[in-house]
């Protein structure tokens, strides 16, 4: 496992190597290594035991030059702040390789909430807000879920919030319960956006995804959707996995009977119709198409030399370290970078915080075709880039989306 | 997002709009042969209009392209057909929501080229 609080570090290369290799003016450089704002806060919350118990949170805004800064918030206790400017940087070049008009932020709390009461967790969510909340709002930084942040926790925040300027303001938070304005069509939202992608590099690498296999790792929101949503179409999924393990059958796997497994029992493993297998075993099988849709840090340098997959979707945020990103790259396996494959999640986001300016909602059929004009023209475009500069896809993505916002800050020029 | 030409013109120019339209991004085209009337009501130029509406006999093409190509398409279509004369024709746009390729299930933009 790479060192959690190296990202920043890693994040920070990444830039500096792509800024050499386009040229970036070495001022633009310097303004985009550095994040607009770093926010620590200190968060007192009265437990249930009536101590009073003080957390730290961060609310990070790394570039708002293309529009409002947009980013989740995690409740986590590996949460630093090194962890948290890096992950809002990551979400300035998201927002700009899709050309949505946002800038990236992100925040966190360090708390451990399996051990938190929900009374809890919402005293916790609200005061966090009240601390951010001059540098929250629809027009300025529009949070969203993230690590053990969910839609009743936006909720939380959407109100906090409008408590506090007096008035409903629904486009302050995405990922919001549907009654609220929450936008139908989320919760599949990021796994169609893997699917679509998967489709397009299918057809930009000439191969026919039907006749293909496939590994999945996590059974989450992405990884059960994307299972549904591909079985449905006639992919052939031959492995799935979750935190309890993973289950394999060469003949193909049926991911009703998977999620009806998984309600029953707890775990997929509780599935029938396969063989037991690790999450490891799943990673290294042979299959054609391997989509890691858990956790980070899943395809280490220790794994790596032994995938035996040829394309690798990564439906996860940042499933592949640099290290083992560099075996790969050696190896020949290609890999559709998470930036670009699980950006359908941001772009419902931003379409959820239309909707809410709009004070006027779609239809799910609606939702669900916007996002995929935008993630089509987003992986036509990084593919042209990964072509004429004979790059893999991950650098190009940064190529286009770092291009991108430093030519927003030329064009803005420096103030005063 | 996808837009769909329909235009009616006369049979005459078919080959023509074809062959230019083919070296345009267009992926594929459909074509009906079809009768109507419009503002001629019928009647070819010189002939003795009376009260009852004819119809005369007229080519319809389907075409489905990327947004980014409809002015080029209808431009290039328009170019061909024109003839002083009532009867020449028109052109249709029409926004397509959806476009699935059966064979692969590519949908959207993807399924048309």
């Amino acid at each position: 496992m790479e060192k959690k609080s190296n990202l920043w570090e890693m994040t920070l290369s990444q830039l500096d190597e792509v800024a050499e290799e386009i040229n970036l003016d070495e001022n633009i450089h310097q303004i985009l290594r550095h994040p607009k704002r770093c926010l620590t806060v200190s968060i007192p919350v009265q437990m249930d035991s009536e101590k009073i118990e003080v957390f730290t949170g961060f609310r990070v805004q790394h570039n708002v030059t293309r529009g409002p800064a947009k980013g989740g918030i995690r409740y986590h206790p590996d949460v630093t702040l090194e962890k948290i400017k890096a992950l809002a940087m990551l979400m300035t070049w998201k927002c700009a390789v899709v050309g949505i008009p946002y800038g990236g932020a992100k925040g966190g709390i360090i708390c451990d909430p399996k051990k938190l009461s929900l009374k809890e967790i919402e005293k916790l969510t609200r005061r966090y807000v009240s601390e951010i909340i001059s540098f929250i709002g629809p027009e300025k930084d529009i949070p969203a879920p993230d690590v053990n942040t969910n839609p009743q926790v936006m909720a939380w925040i959407m109100d906090t919030y409008s408590m506090d300027v007096g008035y409903s303001v629904s486009g302050v938070v995405t990922g919001k319960p549907i009654s609220i304005g929450g936008s139908l069509g989320r919760d599949a939202a990021a796994a169609r956006g893997v699917m679509f992608t998967l489709m397009n590099t299918a057809k930009k690498f000439k191969f026919d995804p039907f006749e293909k296999t496939i590994a999945i790792q996590g059974y989450g929101n992405v990884g059960e959707n994307l299972a549904h949503l591909l079985s449905r179409q006639g992919y052939k999924i031959i492995a799935i996995s979750d935190v309890a393990g993973g289950i394999y059958n060469p003949k193909g796997l049926n991911p009703v009977q998977v999620s009806l497994a998984l309600k029953d029992s707890g775990s997929v493993i509780g599935y029938k119709d396969g063989q037991r297998i690790t999450n490891q075993e799943l990673l290294t099988m042979d299959c054609d198409i391997l989509i890691p849709a858990a956790v980070e840090n899943q395809i280490t340098e220790k794994n790596a030399g032994e995938i035996k997959t040829k394309l690798i979707v990564e439906a996860a945020n940042g499933p592949t370290t640099p290290k083992a990103d560099q075996i790969i790259k050696e190896r020949g396996i290609s890999i559709i970078p998470d930036i670009l494959a699980n950006a359908g999640g941001v772009t419902v986001s931003y379409f959820e915080w239309v909707q809410g300016l709009q004070a006027s909602f779609w239809t799910e059929r609606e939702v669900n075709l916007k996002p995929r004009d935008i993630m089509q023209k987003a992986f036509d475009n990084v593919y042209r880039v990964s072509e004429k500069r004979k790059v893999t896809m991950r650098k190009a993505v940064y190529i286009l989306a770092i291009e991108r916002v430093a030519e927003a800050t030329r064009i803005r020029g420096l103030y005063p | 997002m996808l837009k769909k030409i329909e235009c009616f013109f006369q049979p005459s120019k078919l080959d023509e709009i074809k062959d230019e339209l083919v070296k345009m991004d267009v992926g594929g085209m459909s074509v009906s042969e079809v009768k109507g009337f419009g503002t001629q009501r019928g009647y070819l130029e010189g002939e003795k209009i009376n009260k009852k509406v004819k119809f005369l006999p007229k080519i319809k093409v389907e075409i489905v392209v990327d947004e980014e190509i409809v002015e080029q398409v209808i431009e290039t279509i328009r170019r061909l057909c024109t003839a002083k004369t009532i009867g020449a024709g028109k052109i249709f746009v029409i926004p397509v929501e959806d476009a699935v390729r059966i064979r692969t299930a590519e949908v959207g933009k993807s399924a048309i080229y």
